[in-house]
């Protein structure tokens, strides 16, 4: 589903030259759940931002579902992140403005999809947020604000979840909690890619991809 | 959920930062509406005193003036030709002037517009003195001699009524009540003029009628001052008009006080607008500022919205929506502290001034408004739909 061979990606130049990812390549098939490692700087989020057009690449391909991405324009890029491709951040990224159930809808308002309301309030039910669905971010516990973001990830259905450093900002029981709504999900047949520095988490996803200075150094099955 | 909903919703959430970027888009447009506001003040002023001067169309008998004289030696004027104009021209040259009055004023109501008013000279002798006997039409001449306040009595309101100019009155030892022979008539001295510090003063004035019987002059008029009832109306038109159409008259406007006037006005009136351009450019580079800094701090926002798969066009648009929310504020709050303040500083420009203010100014001032509005947000909201999603989330 998900193919990327050779990305490099350089920042700066010359002395400032830093090489985030240097030629990585991996697969991501349907129902996979892969969990990259790494010490901090080894281009783990980076590697993130590159596969879901966050951010470009220096070189290199990523192919999703037959169709090259790395090199889409803006407008195209709009339409992976339409319903193929979502995302859960270490930081939430939730809309302060808006309750929860609003934040899960955010996406519909952009992809211009309706009567997603009922399918929204099912998802934070099962996220055990169903009567939270109109509180504020600000009154939400990390843990919730996560669930939310998780929640507005799947309303559009994506193909596959990137999912940055998810527990980062959690501690053990919200994070457990937080890996088993991933582990049902991608048990239901949802392709996860999770990026972590947490062994835990890491022990969960059903591969680990150990990077080291922008290369992959190790590739566990489990 | 609808895309403006989202941006109401935020805005609620920043009502403090939203009423800085309000703030800075009502001192332009305050600015701009107080001036426009205070200059109306003052054009209406001025308009009002110009409507004292009278008669804006003079008509004479065409008599033909020759000087005399032997070399550089002025021996005086020779007036040649009739020193009369037939009454019956009178209806003519209200038609003419009504016609072009009408032809450059579009909606004028049905009915007479211009104001007529004939006037007969006549010397003659009161108690022994010489004096100039003027016969009028009262109702139409009391138009045109806007300045004209009775002092004593009444003014004229019948035939053999008299109207004395204050000086005219004193020094023939004239009061209300008194009989006056004038050729053989008797007339009752009806009212007494103010001062009006002109030739008026030493004149007496009858009904036009009574006058012309008096001195066996039926028919006949002096002069014929006429009053075309609008600022700048084709006085020099009409009166070429006149001059074409009417033989053995001369009609010539009047207008030189009002033009100056005016020109005055108008030069105030654009000095009043540079300012007001000044202020909306430096009101608009504040709200460019506020908006520019507003914008930056909500990259985040902006980045989580292009991560859920907003695009760039609904992102400028999300900020085009804010924009339209300033600039109806702005406006609607610009309209109202300009008028207030054109309140407070108008009298002190135009002395006297009664300032009122002008339902216009308001789509105005929200036009302007919107316009700074969307001008200050439409840079940063490009730049910020530029700026990569990752590095909107770095950022912070």
């Amino acid at each position: 589903m998900l193919e990327i061979s050779g990305v490099t990606k350089i920042y700066g130049s010359g002395e400032t030259r830093v090489v985030a990812l240097n030629d990585v390549s991996f697969k991501v098939n349907e129902g996979d759940y892969i969990a990259i490692m790494g010490p901090s700087g080894s281009g783990k989020s980076t590697l993130l931002n590159v596969i879901g057009g966050l951010d470009r690449l220096t070189s290199g391909k990523v192919i999703l579902d037959g169709q090259r991405i790395d090199n889409l324009d803006e407008n195209k890029l709009v339409d992976i992140r339409r319903g193929k491709i979502a995302y859960v951040f270490q930081q939430y990224h939730l809309l302060r403005s808006l309750t929860a159930l609003e934040n899960v809808l955010l996406p519909v308002t952009f992809s211009g999809s309706n009567g997603k309301h009922a399918r929204a309030m099912e998802l934070l039910e099962r996220m055990g947020l169903g009567k939270r669905a109109n509180h504020r971010p600000d009154q939400l516990s990390g843990g919730e604000q996560q669930r939310v973001a998780i929640a507005r990830a799947l309303i559009n259905n994506p193909l596959l979840t990137l999912a940055d450093e998810p527990t980062g900002n959690m501690d053990q029981k919200n994070g457990k909690e937080l890996l088993d709504i991933f582990e049902q999900f991608n048990r239901e047949g949802r392709s996860i890619v999770m990026v972590t520095h947490n062994r835990e988490a890491a022990a969960r996803a059903k591969e680990i991809i150990i990077l080291r200075d922008g290369q992959i150094a190790e590739r566990l099955k489990q | 959920m609808k895309l403006y909903q989202v941006v109401l919703k935020d805005i609620l959430r920043r009502k403090r930062r939203v009423m800085y970027a309000i703030l800075g888009v009502v001192i332009g447009t305050m600015t701009v509406v107080s001036i426009l506001t205070v200059s109306a003040a003052g054009q209406a002023r001025i308009t009002n005193q110009l409507e004292k001067y009278g008669a804006n169309l003079s008509v004479m008998p065409a008599v033909k003036t020759i000087d005399t004289g032997l070399g550089d030696l002025s021996l005086g004027t020779v007036n040649l030709g009739d020193n009369y104009i037939a009454e019956d021209k009178l209806p003519l040259m209200r038609q003419i002037t009504d016609a072009k009055i009408r032809e450059y004023l579009k909606d004028v109501p049905e009915g007479n517009i211009a104001t007529v008013a004939p006037k007969l000279f006549v010397n003659s002798e009161i108690k022994g003195a010489t004096v100039v006997a003027v016969g009028i039409d009262p109702q139409e001449q009391f138009k045109v001699n806007t300045w004209w306040q009775v002092n004593k009595g009444d003014y004229l309101g019948s035939a053999d009524h008299a109207l004395l100019g204050s000086m005219a009155a004193a020094s023939l030892k004239l009061n209300v009540g008194d009989t006056i022979q004038l050729n053989g008539r008797t007339l009752t001295v009806a009212g007494i003029l103010a001062d009006t510090g002109a030739g008026d003063d030493y004149q007496i004035f009858v009904p036009l009628a009574t006058l012309q019987e008096a001195f066996s002059k039926q028919g006949l008029v002096s002069s014929v001052d006429i009053r075309a009832l609008c600022n700048g109306c084709p006085v020099e038109i009409i009166a070429g008009a006149i001059n074409e159409n009417i033989s053995g008259v001369r009609a010539v406007a009047v207008k030189q006080i009002a033009n100056s006037e005016m020109g005055m006005l108008e030069k105030i009136n654009k000095f009043m607008l540079a300012l007001a351009g000044v202020s909306l450019v430096v009101g608009g580079f504040g709200v460019f500022n506020t908006l520019l800094t507003s914008i930056n701090e909500r990259l985040k926002d902006i980045g989580i919205m292009r991560a859920v798969g907003a695009s760039r066009g609904q992102i400028i648009k999300a900020l085009i929506y804010e924009a339209i929310v300033l600039g109806i504020a702005g406006g609607l709050l610009g309209y109202g502290a300009g008028t207030l303040l054109a309140y407070a500083i108008g009298p002190l420009i135009f002395e006297g001034t009664t300032v009122s203010f002008v339902a216009r100014y308001l789509p105005l001032s929200i036009a302007i408004a919107m316009s700074i509005a969307l001008l200050a947000t439409l840079y940063p909201a490009m730049r910020a739909t530029r700026v990569k999603v990752a590095d909107s989330f770095r950022s912070l």
